[in-house]
């Protein structure tokens, strides 16, 4: 008894240690399932983390737009209707009413970070005899960077956007058989315009790839006949979260319409929380193995060591004593367990890093290890391992030093 | 009735005690009819009997493993009814031992911790004079030399002596020594004995050992002989 521990520390330690083989089995039962929780959090955090990334990369947190035209009833002056069906009229480019103030407004405000007016309509690209059809939008290109990261998917060129340049998707670059420098035609219903591709980009997205032309907004502007006007104005926030609040506070501010990523991609987002409820369920199924691998043994040792618990008894422990023996056996084994677990989990982690590779050798997702998750984790395992030994601990301290003595 | 063999301090003294067990019917089954003693300090005591006369019973009374069903336990004087369950298992640490017949000392530890071990329930004890006392009482037993033995890698005499230096270590008025000689060869018991009695002479700690063995019982200073739950000698 080198160390000076309490009492039931150096009950509690000896028993484990005595029982070697049963405490080591135990042990890694508990690190297995805290490597498990561990690193399927990690994975987890960092799958979600990626789509996210992926997803905010490319598109504002919210968007402002006009509000749609739409059509109204013929109701004259006795009330009754005359033209009781109404159909949704065709929607032209329509523009946003003082938008330059309206920008400059929402670039004051604390909570955001980019503000980009884009100007987008449908065209077609004539190159020789071949027509396709295409999306036109217009940007500030030092704006809209900030919003959509093109300059890291250009493939081909610059993201430079002279007016008489264009950046066009790598599908569409492939169909019409172009190449950056190369010259093609643009036409609306208003114009044509030749422009010069500047840069090839990839979004990720074939479909998208093969539809989008970036075009300075000026440029823009005149090819939509929308001369100085805006058909949307793009915010990105510095709490992507925070988007839907803003976007509610914004459409009642500025009577317009408003859309944010959150509500725009509603689909992705049940489709993470049918996720997490999963993990949630499988992280708990695996945690009550291990408390109730922990508890087994515990009550199994707790039979095993009834005469010593007699014996304790005897001398003086008290009731308390021999609860808290057991206690902290329940609380040693989960914390062992818990930092064998953190260890597994981290060479889980860079197992993952080394073989879950792109074909181009980059990794599919990246995933972090935080000490938080490792702290947290061997926190609650360390209660668990405490919790669990509650039942056995009660038990023995409740057994009779007559009973327990004889065995 | 109150029985007195010696003129000294009485160190227990037991006043019509009886004690039942449930039968698990309405009926229960009283074991002790009403038991009378007073052993005063430095008397060294057989308990004799035949089995299932209730000498057990009495036994986890006096040690206060057992509560007694009615009647008037004094332990140094002090009367044990009405103490709380906190209160009499510290009573127990402080003023009585234990010697079992099958030893149980705690396998985990060395000969030494296992002696320590009262002194580390009871608490507040320097590391230092824990150990200091320790060694002491095995050296009195003479197993000083086997002190860092693991308990399981001693023999039962050895075992037996170390639960003896144990039961010293609080230095209690009373040890209570249950067939401590029943599971060892003539030679050991012969050992275990004769240390007994050395430590009751040279300590004066009282002693009352129950046991089967007559030609033990003969050697003590007094035979207390309990037949179907009374004292019919003492």
């Amino acid at each position: 008894m080198n160390i000076p521990l309490p009492f039931e520390f150096i009950v509690a330690l000896r028993f484990l240690k005595e029982g070697s083989s049963q405490t080591a089995l135990t042990v890694i039962g508990a690190a297995v399932g805290v490597s498990v929780i561990v690193f399927m959090t990690a994975m987890l955090t960092g799958v979600q983390a990626n789509i996210f990334n992926q997803v905010l990369s490319e598109q504002a947190h919210i968007n402002v737009s006009p509000v749609e035209e739409a059509a109204r009833p013929l109701r004259p002056a006795d009330g009754a209707l005359e033209l009781p069906i109404l159909q949704k009229p065709t929607q032209r480019i329509s523009t946003i009413d003082q938008w330059q103030e309206i920008v400059r407004a929402l670039r004051d405000r604390p909570d955001v970070v980019a503000v980009s007016p884009t100007v987008a309509g449908s065209g077609s690209v004539v190159l020789g005899e071949t027509t396709k059809g295409v999306s036109i939008t217009g940007i500030e290109p030092e704006a809209y960077y900030k919003i959509s990261d093109i300059p890291s998917k250009i493939i081909s060129g610059a993201s430079d956007l002279p007016p008489s340049s264009a950046l066009i998707g790598k599908e569409l670059a492939d169909d019409l058989g172009v190449a950056t420098g190369d010259k093609l035609r643009l036409r609306t219903s208003a114009i044509d315009v030749i422009y010069t591709v500047g840069g090839i980009f990839d979004l990720g997205n074939r479909q998208a790839n093969g539809r989008t032309i970036l075009v300075s907004l000026r440029s823009a502007q005149s090819l939509l006949s929308v001369p100085g006007g805006v058909s949307g104005i793009g915010i990105t926030l510095a709490d992507p979260y925070q988007a839907e609040v803003v976007s509610s506070e914004l459409r009642s501010s500025l009577g317009l319409n408003t859309e944010s990523w959150i509500k725009a991609l509603e689909q992705l987002f049940t489709a993470l929380r049918t996720q997490n409820i999963s993990f949630y369920s499988i992280q708990f199924f695996v945690a009550l193995a291990v408390a109730l691998g922990i508890a087994s043994v515990l009550v199994v040792s707790v039979v095993q060591r009834s005469s010593e618990i007699g014996i304790l008894r005897a001398m003086g422990a008290s009731r308390g004593q021999v609860m808290r023996v057991f206690l902290v056996q329940g609380a040693i084994v989960g914390l062992a367990g818990s930092v064998a677990g953190s260890a597994l989990a981290y060479v889980f982690v860079a197992l993952w890093k080394m073989l879950a590779r792109n074909p181009d050798g980059t990794v599919f997702f990246p995933i972090n290890l935080p000490l938080s998750l490792i702290l947290i984790t061997g926190g609650v395992a360390t209660l668990t391992g405490l919790f669990t030994a509650v039942l056995p601990a009660v038990s023995a301290a409740r057994l009779s030093p007559v009973d327990a003595i004889r065995g | 009735m109150v029985d007195t063999k010696t003129n000294g301090v009485p160190v227990l003294e037991l006043r019509g005690i009886r004690k039942s067990f449930s039968t698990g019917t309405e009926f229960e089954t009283e074991v002790l009819h009403g038991i009378d003693l007073v052993v005063n300090k430095g008397e060294f005591c057989a308990v004799i009997g035949p089995s299932g006369s209730g000498k057990s019973t009495l036994l986890n009374i006096i040690g206060l493993l057992d509560r007694q069903t009615a009647g008037t336990m004094l332990i140094e004087g002090k009367d044990t009814n009405g103490l709380s369950d906190a209160e009499i298992t510290s009573l127990r640490g402080r003023a009585i031992g234990f010697v079992f017949q099958y030893h149980h000392l705690i396998t985990a530890f060395t000969a030494a911790e296992n002696v320590e071990m009262p002194m580390l329930v009871d608490r507040g004890w320097p590391d230092g004079e824990m150990r200091e006392t320790a060694v002491g009482l095995l050296d009195k037993v003479g197993l000083s030399k086997w002190k860092d033995n693991l308990a399981s890698r001693m023999s039962g005499g050895q075992q037996q002596r170390v639960a003896i230096a144990r039961s010293l270590a609080m230095n209690p008025a009373l040890i209570l020594a249950d067939e401590p000689t029943g599971n060892l060869d003539t030679k050991s018991a012969d050992d275990v004995f004769a240390l007994m009695r050395a430590v009751n002479s040279s300590q004066g700690t009282t002693f009352l050992i129950i046991t089967h063995n007559l030609d033990l019982a003969s050697r003590t200073d007094r035979i207390i002989e309990i037949v179907d739950g009374k004292i019919v000698r003492t």
